[in-house]
């Protein structure tokens, strides 16, 4: 980690910097006519959605740095070992999650020192951070599936895109409620909209098992699709000439 | 106990193309044993067959008394392998790497540590332990390699092209290594090179393997002397030709030479130079000069393949 801050640095700057650039230019979307949270700042309203967009930002590198494995052979080094293959997967999806709970933990240090609230406390902080680094584990398990199939660096971030667009096509920034159009349309069915708005609510208006249990629970079904993918690749792979 | 490596009719196909065809092959215990042959023969899709990393398409293999394909994970734990160009983490140092692989065998952390330092040693690399690999030399990175491979005291260990791209020294300096683990442990060395003279130096025996079959098998000095009697070329006075060319007639076929040199095909090999240079002192025949040729490992490349073995120099 510290020999190679390049690997986590951007991961947590780039977040801030977008949070900044967000609260400074539309802090005023709060006076919008029918915000749905009209009594709240700008910075408290994004939080939640800075928090898992940072982590899903984060969540490519453990696929990525599998996919570097492969590419130069250490995977190798690993497959003539008498470790576990069931390890290998379990390793990245535990990676995953540890840096997602760095990420979110840091992420929410950095917004309270500015000034947001958190109105449920200790328990919703609690949330976000078991939900952003689910979610960074559920994304983080896409990618790994991708890194076992193709075995390259640069396709996996080239996913990247696809989630920073997935992000915008959600109620991470603004609330779908005053969404239009198709744009509304796709928002409103975007799974991270239904993880966000309920972590989201849990931030603003206090910790509640409903939201909790939602937003977790779509996380987890997410996170079962991508590493049941991913066993799938890998047990390919295995089979697989190289 | 049965032999460390035990191949029956090994295949292996990618599409149409035939990587690996049909080898068999059988090495003995504490054997060091050498796969030679040139870039695209199939040498690295045999081992890695061997080490579990591939599925053969057909044919079984035994390694350490476990079939590759039935009991994988218990080859594992025998077998130590330093494949080809596999990375080595340029940030970790050494001594990192060496416990990390100590952790993935599931040795104990007390034993590990001492091995770590008496495997340092070993390859000579005690000094440098601590330092990130990213600043080892090639040859260093290779040795390291080797080391690692060695953590769980394996009884087969698979060296896949150890020295390609090491200068001279390092490359003498490795074969060092791996001469001197076969002397004090007995482990058995599987081998593949491009390299005839690592070949030639290193292994016992050698399978010489084109196209994915096996061509030849033998050990060096063997498939040497059937390729052909070596040259036993001499070179006297003027005056003595005749005396020479009917003392050495004896020994063998005359073969075309130069001027005042009398050349044969030694029949009785190498070691018949005594008694060649005894029937010409009988007969009173000054000798000049002396040179023996023996056939390259590439003449039997060449006599097997009707190609030389590319980049290779003996």
């Amino acid at each position: 980690m510290l020999r190679q801050p390049q690997s986590w640095a951007p991961g947590l700057f780039f977040p801030l910097l977008l949070a900044a650039v967000y609260a400074s230019q539309f802090s005023r979307a709060v006076t919008i006519e029918g915000f749905p949270f009209p009594n709240v700042s700008f910075l408290d309203f994004v939080l939640p959605a800075c928090v898992i967009q940072g982590v899903l930002f984060g969540s490519t590198n453990s696929a990525s740095d599998l996919a570097a494995d492969i590419e130069n052979s250490f995977m190798d080094r690993l497959l003539v070992s008498p470790v576990s293959r069931g390890s290998i997967l379990l390793s990245r999806l535990a990676s995953a999650f540890i840096y997602g709970v760095a990420q979110a933990a840091v992420l929410i240090s950095i917004f309270v020192l500015f000034g947001a609230n958190i109105a449920g406390g200790f328990s919703s902080i609690i949330s976000i951070v078991l939900i952003a680094a689910m979610l960074s584990v559920s994304m983080g398990s896409f990618g790994i599936a991708v890194a076992l199939r193709t075995g390259s660096q640069e396709v996996v971030q080239s996913t990247f895109p696809l989630i920073f667009v997935a992000v915008f096509v959600s109620s991470a920034f603004f609330p779908v409620q005053l969404m239009e159009g198709w744009y509304g349309a796709i928002a409103r069915k975007n799974p991270l909209t239904w993880v966000i708005d309920p972590t989201r609510r849990m931030a603003i208006e206090g910790f509640s098992w409903a939201d909790f249990g939602q937003s977790l629970g779509i996380v987890l079904v997410i996170a079962s699709i991508g590493i049941l993918i991913s066993i799938r690749q890998l047990r390919r792979r295995l089979v697989r000439a190289q | 106990m049965s032999n460390p490596i035990e191949v029956t009719e090994l295949s292996r196909s990618f599409g149409n193309l035939r990587a690996v065809d049909s080898i068999n092959l059988t090495v003995t215990s504490g054997e060091v044993f050498g796969f030679l042959g040139p870039n695209g023969a199939g040498k690295s899709t045999a081992v890695r067959m061997l080490t579990t990393l591939l599925k053969p398409t057909s044919g079984s293999a035994r390694v350490a008394g476990f079939d590759v394909v039935g009991d994988p994970s218990a080859v594992r734990k025998k077998i130590g392998v330093a494949l080809q160009d596999a990375a080595i983490d340029p940030l970790m140092t050494g001594n990192e790497l060496l416990r990390l692989q100590c952790v993935l065998h599931g040795l104990p952390k007390r034993s590990s540590l001492k091995r770590c330092g008496d495997l340092l040693e070993r390859v000579g690399l005690t000094a440098a332990g601590d330092r990130r690999v990213g600043t080892y030399s090639g040859g260093m990175r290779r040795r390291l390699d080797l080391a690692l491979s060695l953590v769980h005291e394996p009884e087969v260990l698979f060296l896949d092209e150890p020295t390609t791209g090491l200068d001279p020294t390092s490359r003498m300096a490795l074969w060092e290594e791996v001469r001197n683990l076969n002397k004090d442990l007995g482990t058995t060395v599987f081998l593949t090179t491009q390299y005839l003279e690592e070949a030639d130096q290193l292994a016992e025996r050698i399978a010489i393997i084109d196209d994915g079959k096996i061509v030849r098998e033998g050990s060096p000095a063997s498939l040497k002397s059937a390729v052909g009697a070596p040259t036993l070329r001499v070179d006297v006075s003027e005056n003595d030709l005749p005396l020479a060319r009917k003392a050495m007639s004896h020994f063998g076929e005359e073969r075309p030479a130069r001027r005042n040199r009398i050349a044969i095909g030694l029949v009785s090999g190498t070691t018949g130079i005594t008694d060649v240079l005894k029937a010409l002192d009988d007969a009173g025949v000054e000798i000049h000069h002396v040179e023996l040729d023996e056939p390259s490992l590439d003449d039997v490349f060449a006599d097997a393949t009707g190609r030389r073995l590319e980049g290779g120099q003996v």
